[in-house]
């Protein structure tokens, strides 16, 4: 069996590559596939075989579809294990974090929606009020997921969730770990503040963009 | 001595017993934890994955008022909390322009100067100071712990001086040798529980977290000593679960690193919480009481 050569067409890679190096702040040319990322990724296992140094590759080549769309951006869970094990200090979980940013932009419908939906709710929970209030900020994910699974009329799915959430609900009612008060900063209004700042730079990116 | 506290938005709700417990044992040893003003989320990893800027810029407000109360060392118990910030502060001290830029929208603006610890090194600055020796009351020679660190103890996404060792860290066994309590040697003191996955992905969160739990059954270990909120309410909560799916006989109690300094300093587990555990913990320390009492028979 012979597979068709990979066609790489520089020119139409590069703008992709230099994006995702200039918006990680990681090297992706400095990789050169010893897979220790691979070897110590603690999903590993769990994303069908596709490693962070596949991952690389694929921004590398310019295969932008593969990079936006796979199991391991929605699977990684942030460990920071890749970029502390790579002998040329590429810490693949920024790109992974990068991608995930990309992705959303590019309007590509997450391969984890629950991922994408759970990150949403902490950070806007936590801009919103100056604090995250685990209850509500559980509750609005869980809004988020319930909503997305009516549109996709996967109500079992739902019910699943429910008795799940109600069952560690209890358990955490029980061992008085549920908070009932409600958490605020003052300074929440800097924080809005900055984000909207943050959301400028987005629109018009900057050299002193990180 | 008076110390700056962050202790972060999961000490102050599901994982209160820890904001507690760290404040006893500070006490005991002499050390007032005094929470900064008006603190803010610090983001976690979440600010990571959705915004760059606000993974700064949250955890910056806190540390400008840190240091406008004029506190030279804030303590993180939280590991999430603690890498966050002190990233943050590390990037703000290797961008001027991004630090000016968050310095106009802060009314307590940041200088740079304030250390940012982890619990694991106030402690071992106490013991080094020899505070800690006289305090203690009880010897559990029998309790065999495997000291779980996960990731964010260690492990940073930027290049910031790790205060331990990142593959293999010693400071949670230091504590507790200094109580003379001898941890086991394990392989997984860095794994990943799989942190939020737990709730978004609990599949893979699962599978994380068995192979954490089989290889300290394996190792003999009769609990998990950490310092991690997260680590300790998914290794906690979920354990039931996920022994019964990977066919794990054993359950084995999570403790935070505060409750067996304060259980040696003589506190009783239920001063100290220890009730508010998913897989019970209460049982094993008062039996290491008894075993001590027999042995000093």
């Amino acid at each position: 069996m012979t597979e068709p050569a990979i066609e790489i067409q520089p020119e139409r890679a590069r703008p992709f590559l230099q994006e995702v190096t200039e918006r990680s702040g990681q090297i992706l040319t400095a990789c050169y596939q010893c897979k220790r990322c691979a070897a110590g990724c603690s999903v590993g296992d769990e994303t069908g075989g596709f490693t962070p140094n596949l991952l690389i590759r694929a921004v590398v080549l310019g295969d932008r579809e593969t990079a936006l769309n796979n199991p391991l951006i929605w699977k990684c869970v942030s460990c920071y294990t890749c970029g502390t094990r790579c002998p040329n200090d590429i810490q693949t979980a920024r790109i992974t974090e990068t991608l995930k940013k990309m992705a959303k932009e590019a309007g590509i419908e997450p391969l984890q929606p629950k991922v994408a939906d759970f990150h949403d709710a902490f950070l806007h929970s936590g801009m919103r009020w100056g604090r995250v209030n685990e209850m509500a900020f559980m509750g609005m994910y869980e809004m988020k997921n319930a909503l997305r699974e009516v549109r996709e009329s996967n109500y079992e799915a739902i019910l699943e969730e429910i008795r799940t959430q109600a069952e560690l609900g209890l358990s955490m009612f029980r061992l008085r770990r549920m908070h009932f008060g409600f958490l605020a900063s003052k300074g929440r209004k800097e924080i809005k503040a900055l984000y909207k700042k943050a959301k400028a730079k987005k629109a018009a990116p900057s050299a002193a963009n990180i | 001595m008076e110390i700056g506290y962050y202790p972060g938005c999961s000490l102050k709700q599901s994982s209160a017993l820890y904001d507690l417990q760290s404040r006893r044992i500070f006490a005991e040893l002499g050390v007032q934890l005094t929470e900064i003003e008006d603190w803010n989320c610090c983001g976690a990893t979440s600010a990571g994955k959705l915004d760059d800027f606000m993974a700064v810029a949250m955890p910056a407000r806190n540390i400008g008022i840190a240091e406008t109360q004029g506190f030279s060392e804030v303590v993180i118990p939280c590991s999430a909390c603690y890498s966050r910030t002190l990233v943050a502060q590390k990037r703000l001290e290797a961008s001027p322009l991004l630090r000016a830029e968050i310095n106009e929208n802060l009314s307590r603006k940041l200088n740079g100067g304030v250390r940012i610890s982890s619990i694991l090194e106030v402690l071992i600055d106490r013991i080094s100071a020899g505070e800690l020796k006289p305090k203690i009351r009880h010897k559990f020679r029998s309790l065999k712990p495997v000291c779980y660190y996960g990731c964010m103890q260690t492990r940073f996404p930027f290049d910031v001086p790790v205060p331990d060792d990142v593959e293999n860290p010693q400071g949670m066994e230091t504590v507790l040798k200094a109580v003379g309590v001898r941890a086991i040697d394990w392989g997984y003191k860095t794994a990943c529980c799989g942190a939020s996955a737990a709730v978004n992905d609990p599949e893979t969160s699962f599978n994380l977290m068995a192979k954490i739990m089989k290889e300290a059954v394996a190792r003999g270990a009769n609990c998990f000593v950490t310092t991690c909120p997260m680590c300790q309410l998914n290794l906690d909560a979920h354990q039931e679960k996920f022994c019964q799916k990977h066919g794990i006989a054993e359950r084995l109690p999570v403790f935070f690193i505060t409750e067996i300094l304060g259980a040696t300093m003589g506190i009783s587990p239920e001063a100290l919480q220890v009730d508010r555990h998913f897989v019970d913990g209460t049982t094993l320390l008062k039996e290491l009481e008894q075993d001590e009492s027999k042995q000093a028979k």
